[in-house]
């Protein structure tokens, strides 16, 4: 029997009959009733502003802030002491009118604002100011600041009338007034998690996974030169958007006023379409660095450990990366070259005369041949005959990075080193770097949040937890990491200016020298602000463009 | 007394299934690395706190057996335990997500499969050449694109959302099947002769191959809906839906075991309960023609 | 039909084949002065963010992806058909516990165990060989929701009249599941296989985020295709849609080449 063969289309349209039409248009109804889209998030009320935070905070305790999310909540709410000016990087007054220090560094004295009152009204006097302070310096508190203090069991907090705050340190601590600019006065033995506040907005809601909102704070201290109460904007709206494209298609539309953390390729194309919100600060505050693990309980091949730990092996593998090409490729020009730990945004403590090893591919070559390594055709062998090969560990959704490691996978070629990249999700990266040590070299980025040079502390002196490429050590492992080691600590105790550069000079030039962070790029600050907004003040330091968001209004005409 | 006994028998399956699916998820987040790592560990200013509280973790869930005793105790108070990340129990987290997640779930799904049908249905029984190859085309351009770029585009033009994206995927999956399994069962014999016989399509397809492929109708649904609930993740975290994928994902991240326990275990019970209900369906159906001509 | 289809997929690996080995391109080399070039000479396609040549790469990712994800996929399928099988017609005793393994596999978060297989392997484990690796792992874990499907038609098939009197001819147990069973299966089977080409392309970038994956400076076609969700990407260049115009011209010449007439 022949197969049946199928109908042509035409007649077989026919089959189906008026029933069946009106089956189908039942159904594309009914598909199309389906499809009602999902509820967008709430209006900004009418006059505030709204950007976009990538995840929740973590908390509204001020005292407790210890992640970026909830850390520009406080900066946004909290009223404080003493206020780092971002543009200047002075401490200048805020809730204090002024302020004085001991020549020995062991007493401050704060003279409050007369009439200075909360969001609701209650008055805020130096009671409240001495009871927030010895809530954070309280070990059941567990204040991330309280470190700061270096000894805050020890610190007394008096105050003999309603506007003054004395407050004795058993030890001094440099750039302390800094400190206080992370201290948000709160009212005495009402801990409020940010419902009521002295600074210029207060918590007004909360929806998990969705938004935080903030309202103006009517009895806000700060008046603009004319009288009038700061701050302008009324509200502030802080949707959690994890996913760039749509918090990027917002700002397009207008819903978003601010955009931070842009990528370099949507940094161009907005500066394409709309170059006067797209603005390129030069560089930050922060690094990207690769080093090597050199840490003596690695769990990683004796010969390995000696590559790592020899100096000329790594200032070799400095100068054989062409840094200019990471910043115009994998940051599309939108990064500057760095050589040392200190950007030259951070315009005090910056040494422009450091002696760095530059790009030079030859001198590389001749440093490893000193080194005892040598060439037999593409590849490069160590004294022993081991080929030199090892892997890079980086963290992965970061694109520029990834570039980066490629890119340097292919300049480490040219001098025969094989490298494997190997990008990792955070975790699991986190437990390779201070866990297991199973690594070989890494490249990450340091946030530097805070300028001055003390805040690093932890990062190079050799016994700290994160002193990255040897952490923990009982005693410095080489002797440049002691001088390194006496150099913090000198800069910790010097009791002026010029001491404490020459000191953080110091550390600068041993770590250009001795390459232990071998610095790649300092990623360039990109915001993108709405137009619309007048009293914009743009700066390198967190929190970026708003900073002075109780100055912040819009055009005429405009809202 | 037969249904009660087999209800009974779905249940404890279930239950088994819940069980195992508890300890497996269990070992694999405790053993995976980076449980004990905390991002704030490289933060050199926040280090010490995180390290403090790594240490107290470490000694309170060193072994999976203290990990799995401390849950068990718990679940016994009625609890679902602490969520890491965000400091707050396990089930006032996931309630209004469940919620949110079923609605997209359900909406999505009965777009993919009322989608896939009316598409299915005819051209499956036309031979239209054409007509399939076009629709062919479509879901291999659904299938190629990831749903990172279906979002952006639905982004950039304004319109759509995840219900439309987490749909489409899925229709242009379900189509695959649906015309494949009924390409084959409009050809049988008699279905042919009830053509023949002038028997309308819609009788047709409501009276004999719905009730012949029920079985593996239901099969597809069970696929379906495992191939929805994985969507649902990178759609939700995509499109910023504040759904239980969105929560699974950055629990996945944070190495958060409580909530990640909940959403195994309501995958696990979602997953048994669809098993269930699919076994009697085979059962009573034969697939056999004498059976079609009886009815 | 199906052989224009047949003809036109093997024109297409050979165009791959070729474009990958032309003399004078390589997957690899950063042309540092040409970043996102557009089409010349040199580059008929352009060139990436690295200088590097598009129409090697996407030549070299594509057989790579191909020759990875339709082995997964087939051995997905594979493993699927075979659980299903066995389940619906083996000893009752192992129908039981088999669909239980099976549904434990579906709601365990297997996340982790990638993980851990990526702390498993050495570091400098060659590109190549994390590539082959994760393929295998999609493979084996790849099966369970279609390995369900299976067995419902399986099972509905075993009181089939060609079933019965299959067995009361004698044939034996290989040469029904052979001859008769399988063919029957495939319109569950070749749809599986279809769908699980791109899904694990896109799983096995995905899985780039946790160390396993295509390596660099290897190309991969899911990371590729990953690409599409990055608006500024999409504003610069429309060579960027070259990856996933392949793939779909591919998945439709096979769907056209193992569909029956």
């Amino acid at each position: 029997m022949k197969p049946i063969r199928d109908d042509h289309n035409w007649r077989g349209w026919r089959v189906i009959g008026w029933r069946g039409w009106r089956l189908a248009l039942v159904i594309a109804a009914l598909t199309t009733g389906l499809l009602i889209a999902s509820p967008m998030h709430a209006q900004s009320g009418s006059g505030g502003v709204a950007w976009a935070i990538k995840y929740d905070p973590k908390t509204f305790d001020p005292a407790k802030v210890d992640d970026q999310a909830s850390e520009l909540v406080r900066y946004l709410t909290g009223g404080v002491l003493l206020r780092i000016n971002r543009h200047t990087q002075e401490v200048e007054p805020s809730l204090a009118s002024s302020w004085t220090i001991a020549p020995d560094g062991r007493t401050l004295v704060f003279h409050l604002r007369a009439g200075l009152r909360f969001s609701d009204g209650s008055a805020l006097t130096s009671a409240d100011a001495a009871w927030s302070i010895r809530r954070v310096l309280a070990p059941a508190t567990a204040a991330p600041v309280a470190e700061e203090f270096l000894t805050p069991g020890g610190v007394t907090v008096e105050t003999p009338d309603p506007l003054t705050v004395i407050v004795h340190l058993p030890r001094r601590v440099v750039s302390i007034g800094r400190v206080f600019d992370e201290i948000a006065i709160e009212p005495q033995n009402r801990a409020s998690e940010g419902r009521v506040t002295a600074g210029p907005y207060v918590v007004a809601e909360y929806e998990r996974g969705q938004f935080v909102r903030l309202e103006r704070n009517p009895h806000y201290w700060k008046h603009d030169p004319g009288g009038a109460q700061l701050p302008y904007l009324p509200s502030i709206r802080l949707d959690i958007v994890a996913n760039p494209e749509q918090e990027q298609v917002r700002f397009v539309r207008g819903q978003y006023q601010f955009l931070g953390g842009i990528s370099p390729e949507y940094f161009d194309l907005l500066a394409r379409t709309q170059p006067q919100s797209a603005h390129d600060l030069g560089p930050s505050l922060n690094t990207e660095q690769l080093w090597f693990n050199q840490a003596a309980a690695a769990p990683l091949p004796a010969y390995e450990k000696q590559w790592f730990a020899s100096t000329a092996f790594r200032v070799a593998i400095s100068e054989a990366i062409h840094r200019q090409d990471l910043a115009r490729l994998a940051y599309s020009g939108h990064a500057t070259p760095a050589y040392g730990f200190i950007s030259p945004a951070n315009k005090v403590w910056f040494d422009a005369h450091l002696d760095v090893p530059r790009e030079d591919v030859a001198a590389a070559n001749v440093a490893l041949a000193k080194a005892g390594f040598y060439r037999s055709g593409a590849t490069l062998y160590d004294a022993s005959g081991h080929a030199v090969r090892f892997s890079i560990l980086t963290n992965a959704g970061n694109a520029a990075r990834e570039k980066m490691a490629t890119l340097i996978q292919q300049d480490l070629a040219a001098i025969g080193i094989t490298v494997t990249v190997v990008t990792l999700d955070f975790p699991a990266l986190i437990d390779r770097l201070m866990h297991t040590e199973n690594y070989e070299a890494c490249i990450l980025g340091l946030a530097n949040v805070d300028p001055d040079p003390d805040s690093m502390m932890n990062l190079w002196l050799s016994s700290s937890p994160n002193h990255q490429w040897n952490p923990s050590e009982k005693t410095p492992a080489t002797p440049w990491e002691a001088a390194i080691d006496a150099a913090m600590q000198a800069q910790a105790s010097a009791t002026g200016m010029e001491g404490r550069r020459q000191a953080v000079d110091r550390v600068q030039q041993i770590v250009a020298t001795e390459q232990p962070f071998i610095y790649l790029v300092y990623p360039n600050a990109l915001y993108a602000v709405s137009p619309a907004l007048a009293g914009v003040d743009l700066t390198v330091l967190a929190p970026g463009p708003v900073w002075n968001i109780e100055s912040l209004r819009w055009q005429k005409g405009k809202r | 007394m037969r249904s009660l006994g087999g209800a009974l028998l779905v249940l404890g399956r279930v239950a088994l299934l819940v069980a195992l699916v508890a300890m497996g998820t269990l070992a694999l987040v405790r053993f995976a690395p980076g449980y004990f790592a905390d991002a704030r560990e490289m933060d050199a200013q926040h280090a010490e706190g995180a390290r403090a509280a790594l240490a107290a973790r470490r000694a309170s869930e060193g072994s999976v057996a203290a990990l799995a005793g401390s849950v068990a105790a718990g679940w016994l108070h009625g609890e679902l335990g602490v969520s890491r990340q965000y400091d707050v129990p396990v089930w006032e987290l996931i309630r209004p997500r469940l919620r949110v997640t079923f609605s997209l779930l359900t909406r999505a799904l009965g777009f993919a499969w009322l989608a896939a049908a009316a598409l299915a249905v005819p051209l499956s029984g036309l031979g239209g050449r054409r007509g399939a190859a076009a629709v062919t085309l479509g879901s291999a351009m659904l299938l190629s694109v990831p749903i990172g770029a279906l979002a952006t585009l639905f982004l950039l033009t304004g319109m759509g959302g995840p219900v439309l994206a987490v749909g489409l995927v899925l229709a242009a999956r379900d189509f695959k099947f649906l015309y494949s399994l009924l390409r084959r069962e409009w050809r049988t014999p008699h279905l042919l002769y009830a053509r023949a016989q002038g028997v309308g399509s819609v009788r047709l397809v409501l009276g004999y191959l719905l009730p012949a492929l029920a079985p593996q109708l239901l099969a597809l649904l069970l696929m379906s809906l495992v191939a929805a609930l994985s969507l649902a993740v990178p759609a939700e975290v995509i499109f910023d839906v504040p759904g239980l994928g969105q929560l699974a994902w950055s629990a996945a991240i944070n190495r958060d075991a409580p909530v990640l326990l909940a959403v195994s275990l309501l995958m696990a019970a979602a997953v048994g309960l669809m098993g269930a209900c699919s076994r009697p369906a085979i059962r009573s159906s034969s697939g056999s023609a004498a059976d079609l001509e009886a009815a | 039909m199906r052989r224009t289809a047949l003809v036109l997929l093997l024109a297409l690996l050979a165009a791959a084949v070729l474009a990958a080995l032309r003399p004078g391109s390589s997957y690899a080399a950063q042309d540092r002065e040409q970043s996102w070039a557009p089409a010349s000479r040199t580059h008929p396609a352009g060139t990436d963010a690295l200088g590097r040549d598009r129409l090697t790469r996407v030549a070299v990712a594509a057989l790579l992806g191909l020759a990875g994800a339709a082995s997964a996929a087939a051995g997905a399928t594979g493993i699927a058909a075979g659980v299903g099988v066995l389940a619906a017609f083996g000893p009752k005793i192992l129908a039981g516990p088999l669909l239980l393994v099976c549904d434990s596999f579906l709601a365990l978060p297997w996340l982790f165990l990638l993980m851990m297989v990526r702390a498993g392997l050495p570091l400098q484990t060659a590109p190549l060989v994390s590539a082959a690796a994760t393929f295998l792992i999609l493979a084996l874990l790849g099966w369970p929701a279609c390995a369900r499907a299976v067995h419902a038609g399986a099972s509905a098939m075993r009181r089939a009249d060609w079933m019965i009197q299959g067995r009361a001819a004698g044939l034996r147990a290989t040469q029904l599941m052979g001859r008769h069973l399988l063919p029957r299966m495939l319109p569950l089977l070749i749809p599986q296989l279809l769908i699980s080409v791109p899904v694990f392309l896109i799983a096995e970038a995905n899985l780039g985020t946790l160390g396993l994956g295509v390596a660099e400076p290897l190309p991969s076609w899911g990371s590729m295709l990953l690409e599409l969700d990055n608006s500024a990407l999409l504003a610069s260049s429309h060579w960027v849609y070259l990856p996933v115009a392949l793939l779909i011209a591919f998945l439709v010449l096979l769907e056209l080449c193992v569909t029956e007439a």
